[in-house]
Formats: C-alpha cells, structure tokens, sequence
C-alpha cells in the first residue's frame, strides 16, 4: 500500500480511529459499568458538563495553573540555561544539580511539596514549573554550548561587543535547542499539572477525573480523561510547530 | 604615488607568537603597500592562519609588533575584515542577513544596508540567493557568502585564510579568477593565505613562503606577472617559471625531512 499519498494515508487514520470508537463503544456495552463506560456515554457526559458550565470553569481552573507553571519554566529555564552556558564557573558549580533534577521524576517531590507549602494555587504552579522547567534548562545548556568557537571568533572579527554577541549569535542559535526543550515542556508541564490536581487540593480536570471515579460515574471520569488526552495532541502537535518554527536554519523537520 | 611619509597598510616588525612553551613563528617582518596583493604559503601547522589572527587583532603577539595603516592592532578594526577557511557563516541567517552582518555591527541605518547588500550580494554572483540559509546552498556558494560579507564593509584591508581551501577544484578556479576581477574593480591590500603554488603564483604580486619550527619568513618571492591577470595568465612562461621556483623552495625542505627521517632509522 502506498501511504504517500495524503489521501490513502488520511483514510488509514479515519479507519482506524473509526475501528478504535467502535471496539470502544462495544466493549463498553459489555463490561460492567463500574470501570468502563461506551463511548456514547462518555460524549454524552462530555456534553452535559460542557453545557451546564462545569467543563469551562474546571477546564479553566486547569489552564490557568498549566499556563502559569509553564510559562514561569520557559522565563526562567531559558535566561538561566544560557546564562551556565556562558559562565564558565557557574556551569561547573551547578551542572550537576541541573541533570539530577532532570532525570528526577518529579512526582516524588510532591508530597515533600505539600508539607512545605500546603494547599493554595501556588504550590501547585510550583509542581508545574519542576516537571516542565528542567527540560528547557537542559536542553537550553546543551544548544548554547555547542556553538562553534569559530563563531565566535567571527563576530569578534567583526567588532560585536558582547551585548550584540547575545543578540546576534548566542540568543538566535540557542533558542532553536530551548525549543526542543519547550516542546518536551509542554508535554511535561501536562503530566505535572495532572499530578499537582491530582495530589495536592484537587481542582480542574484532574478533580472531574477523581470525582467520577469516587461516584462511580465512569463516563464523567471517561470524559475528563478524554479531555486531557485530545488536549495532550493539541500541545504536542503546538510544540512541534515551535520547535520546527525556531529550527527551519538547521533544516531540521521532525 | 603615495606621499613619501603616509605609513604602509600593514607592517608587521620582528613578530612573534608563543603559545605557552610553544613558539610558532618567530622574527616575521613584512610590509604591504596599499595596493598589494600578498600570499603566505607554508607547510601545514606553521603558524599562517595565527599570523592571520595577529594581523586581525583576533590575539595579540608576544614579541614585534603589527600595524595597520601606522597603529598597532590591539583588537579587530573597521577597515579590516576576513574571509574565514570554514566560512564562518551563521547557519540561522539567511544569506542576505549573513552579507548585512557586518554593516549592522557598525550602526548603520537598515534602510542603507538594505540598499547597500543586494550590490554585494550580486558582485559575488549570488543574486537570487538571498533568502536562501546556509544549508541549503553548496560550499562554493557559502564561501562566496563570507566573501561578500566581508567586502560589504568595504574593507582597507582583507585578509583571507585559504579561501578555496574547502571547495571543489572547478570551483576553486572560478572564484579565483571572480576575485581577481574583484580586486581589479576595487584594489585594495589583500593578504591571504593559501596552500595552492598556482593560487599564490595568480594572485598575489608577492609570495611570503613561511617555514621552520619555530616558523619565520624564509623567502619573498616577487612575482612580476601583469595585471590585469586571467586564465592566460596560466599559460605565460613565466607563470611556469615562478611556480616552479616556489615549488622548488617550498619541497627542498620536505624532501630534507624525509632523509631525516630515513637516516635517523
Ligand atoms: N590556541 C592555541 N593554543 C596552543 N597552540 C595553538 C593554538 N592555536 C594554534 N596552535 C598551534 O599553533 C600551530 C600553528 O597553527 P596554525 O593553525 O596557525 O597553522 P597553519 O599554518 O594555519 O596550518 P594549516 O595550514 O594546517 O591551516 C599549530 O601547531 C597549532 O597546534
Ligand atoms: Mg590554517
């Protein structure tokens, strides 16, 4: 089969995610109510809440708190990261630090998290930032070091001071790799906020998803798992773009 | 005629570089006239493209001393620019942003270097190509790229570290032959490096042949060839003559070294 053609390849996808609903649907008819509900139970739960206004407000809950942790990991794991890059002393005083906490799963923070800081909005930002933060300085570190010296050299040549050295070479060449951090970020940052309604106060999505498996209504808790999952595509695909917007010089197409 | 007390573009006096217990090249002294074309030939790992640094203000020397235009060069200039062997192009810019590079670092208006690159861009032979980022052009078409970026700051001096040295030889031929049209169109002191006899031979009115360990000038070869020079310029007799000759000086102490090495087995 030629899966070049965009045609053939997009019917592919249709059929089986067409044959993904329907398996679904039937073994949702034929299982006990308890762990597993059909889809139509599940879209049907999806649009009561969507219409009685408990999917915004919770949705909204939820995007508020992934927005503000990921958007404080890209501010500060971005400057940072460059910053190690290009002091020497730093780099070598805290590297280390940086790739523990990275290969860290950072769930095991979170009860150590609660007791420092309790319930409220901020902690939960907190745990946020930690999964999505360490990706960004990472790769930030990684991409601001392998600039060729020969660059460098080329922009002394030609007189830049180092204000413009950050402007015109390392903050351009850099945030091409800081991209493929955000990008792992994004996806990240979802499983942290998941984690952060899951384990401190629960709000937003993660509370729909624990609310409906206390009640037993799994539909409801089918509907907010499916929720997170179609945004968890949306971001990825968003990240994708990002990272292949800042990469187009490396010829880079993932 | 240049007036009897304007200094020389470059002179460099009794200069040297060491790098801790190392010394590259010692007592280099050479003076280049406002209009010269100057080649610096020399075995692989004698100092050329650090004397090249030197002259550029890139680092500074340990011992002598190298002035451009009658002061010393502490730190890059304006009115000095080099053409890097590997390029040295910026693989996030495009090759119009590559070309402007230099013009942006010393302020001028946006409006005038957009004005101005296009005319750079075309002399090298890369109209068109402006939009187009390193990668997705050949290795020919980058050097012409760094070349265009350095002459866009319409340099007093250039300076030029084997700048075919990563091309294919067709290519290498007809970029020499551009960049001698080039330089007919606006002499300026060109000083380059290169590993090619018949590149120093075309190009250059003199051929500086470094050598040693520690390096220093050995010969300076005048070559009396005239200008303006092209591919019949390959075929003078003479052409022949002071390539052999260079030839002969550059492979006399190779072929010593490898008696050396024979009889010390
Ligand atoms: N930063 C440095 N520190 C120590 N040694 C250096 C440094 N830069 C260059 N050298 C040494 O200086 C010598 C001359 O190097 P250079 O690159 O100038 O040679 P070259 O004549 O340009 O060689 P090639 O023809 O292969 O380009 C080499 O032995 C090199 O190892
Ligand atoms: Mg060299």
């Amino acid at each position: 089969m030629n899966l070049n053609s965009p045609w053939l390849r997009g019917a592919t996808v249709a059929a089986s995610l067409a044959l993904g609903a329907v398996i679904w649907e039937v073994t949702g008819r034929y299982t006990s109510d308890a762990f597993w509900a059909p889809l139509s139970a599940t879209l049907s739960s999806l649009r009561e809440v969507a219409v009685n206004g408990v999917l915004l407000r919770q949705a909204m809950s939820s995007f508020q708190l992934y927005i503000a942790g990921l958007a404080l990991a890209v501010v500060v794991g971005a400057p940072f990261g460059m910053l190690l890059a290009r002091v020497r002393w730093l780099r070598v005083a805290l590297e280390d630090y940086v790739l523990m906490l990275y290969s860290t799963p950072m769930v095991a923070l979170i009860p150590f998290l609660l007791s420092m800081m309790g319930f409220g909005f901020a902690p939960k930002v907190l745990v946020v930032f930690l999964f999505a933060v360490f990706p960004v300085l990472y790769n930030t570190i990684e991409g601001a070091r392998s600039i060729k010296p020969e660059l460098i050299e080329v922009a002394q040549s030609f007189r830049s001071g180092e204000w413009q050295l950050w402007r015109d070479v390392m903050i351009p060449y850099t945030l091409s790799f800081t991209m493929t951090g955000v990008r792992q970020a994004i996806a990240r940052g979802l499983v942290g906020m998941v984690a952060a309604e899951f384990f401190l106060s629960p709000s937003g999505l993660g509370q729909m998803i624990m609310m409906g498996s206390q009640n037993f209504d799994t539909a409801g808790m089918l509907a907010a798992i499916l929720l997170i999952v179609l945004l968890g595509v949306g971001l990825m695909d968003l990240g994708r773009a990002l990272e292949k917007r800042f990469a187009v010089w490396r010829g880079y197409n993932p | 005629m240049k007036a009897p007390n304007t200094p020389p573009r470059i002179r460099i006096a009794a200069a040297g570089k060491r790098y801790q217990q190392h010394q590259i090249f010692e007592n280099v002294d050479l003076t280049v006239g406002e209009r010269e074309v100057v080649a610096i030939i020399g075995p692989s790992g004698c100092g050329k493209t650090t004397l090249l640094r030197c002259i550029d203000g890139l680092i500074p020397l340990t011992q002598g001393e190298i002035l451009i235009e009658g002061s010393p060069m502490l730190a890059p200039r304006a009115g000095v620019a080099m053409v890097f062997q590997h390029f040295g192009l910026f693989p996030w810019k495009t090759v119009h942003d590559n070309v402007a590079y230099g013009l942006k670092l010393s302020g001028i208006s946006k409006a005038e270097i957009n004005e101005r690159v296009p005319h750079f861009v075309k002399l090298v032979g890369l109209s068109g190509f402006e939009k187009y980022y390193p990668y997705q052009i050949s290795g020919g078409m980058q050097q012409r790229c760094g070349l265009a970026r350095a002459l866009a700051t319409e340099p007093r001096v250039l300076l030029m570290d084997e700048p075919f040295g990563a091309v294919d030889a067709q290519t290498r031929e007809i970029l020499q032959f551009e960049l001698l049209r080039i330089w007919e169109d606006t002499p300026t002191t060109m000083v380059f490096v290169t590993h090619s006899i018949e590149e120093a031979v075309l190009m250059g009115d003199r051929i500086v042949v470094l050598k040693g360990r520690p390096s220093s000038v050995h010969e300076v070869v005048e070559v009396d060839l005239p200008r303006p020079r092209d591919r019949a310029t390959l075929l003078l007799p003479h052409f022949a003559e002071l390539r052999e000759h260079v030839w002969g000086t550059l492979m006399a102490d190779a072929r010593q070294a490898e008696f050396d090495v024979i009889k010390n087995n």
